[in-house]
């Protein structure tokens, strides 16, 4: 139940950024926020190869920027952020009026 | 709305223009492209070899227009020293063959290894020391005298062994 909750949250959230904040979607993209430490957070899907979830994490590691695992697949990201493609990873450079920031680095 | 009282506000890299907004937030990013990160190169001749970024060209210049850095890496690594060697075989083996590049971050997998040599020489000299021939065999020199040097103290013993793949 409590799960249930925290995934509508995240969607909430969610939409919250891509209306009001500033964010990229995109491996590439994820990557170059990543190094240049604009990220606050990244999302990643759970169908995520794994290299590429390991290598996200390790830059993420060595920024100090948190990861949260999604539950769902790139199918449901790319619905969460409101978009008609398929979103494997994202970053949220800026989250606008959401407190997503804040309240994800317990969930993770 | 989100300035949480524990943490206090890092001093952050960011241009001036989000500096105001930044400064309120509690800034948890992190700059790891620095000089002294080891990394991996992963594209061109020298793919799969360690370097240490000497210089990092964060906006880029004008003939690279992203960002970008120098970085002097080992083309060939040293050999495996034994105890049995003697010393002249032990120089022989302890010789590494450096190479200085400009690389695109794109083109580089950084690694939580640093490795703090003083490569200041070479840095300085950086943008145009990469474009004559003698200027680059001479930095090249001076890099790998210093890694040399750093291979003999048997520090840093990850940077200094090749990379299985």
């Amino acid at each position: 139940m409590a799960q249930k909750k925290s995934g509508d949250n995240i969607n909430n959230k969610l939409q919250l950024v891509m209306k009001s904040g500033k964010y990229t979607l995109g491996y590439k993209t994820v990557l170059r926020t990543l190094r240049n430490s604009k990220a606050k957070l990244v999302i990643l899907a759970n169908n995520c190869p794994p290299l590429r979830k390991s290598e996200i994490e390790y830059y993420a590691m060595l920024a100090k920027i948190t990861v949260h695992h999604y539950h769902g697949n790139n199918v449901d990201l790319g619905t969460a952020c409101g978009k008609y493609f398929r979103v494997c990873c994202l970053s949220i450079i800026d989250p606008g009026d959401s407190d997503i920031i804040n309240a994800t680095p317990a969930g993770q | 709305p989100s300035h949480s009282p524990q943490t206090p506000p890092l001093p952050s890299p960011n241009p001036p223009a989000a500096a105001q907004r930044s400064s309120r937030k509690e800034a948890k990013m992190v700059k790891f492209l620095k000089p002294g990160k080891a990394v991996i190169l992963l594209q061109g001749r020298y793919a799969g070899k360690k370097a240490v970024i000497v210089r990092v060209f964060e906006e880029g210049t004008r003939d690279r227009p992203y960002g970008h850095c120098l970085v002097a890496g080992l083309a060939k690594y040293p050999k495996k020293v034994i105890r049995k060697d003697s010393a002249k075989k032990t120089a022989k083996k302890s010789r590494v063959k450096v190479f200085l590049k400009l690389v695109n971050f794109t083109h580089l997998m950084p690694t939580r290894y640093t490795l703090d040599v003083d490569l200041k020489e070479v840095a300085s000299g950086a943008p145009d020391s990469l474009t004559s021939k003698d200027k680059k065999v001479g930095a090249a020199k001076a890099a790998k005298a210093k890694l040399e040097e750093r291979f003999k103290t048997g520090k840093n013993r990850w940077f200094f062994t090749k990379l299985r793949f």
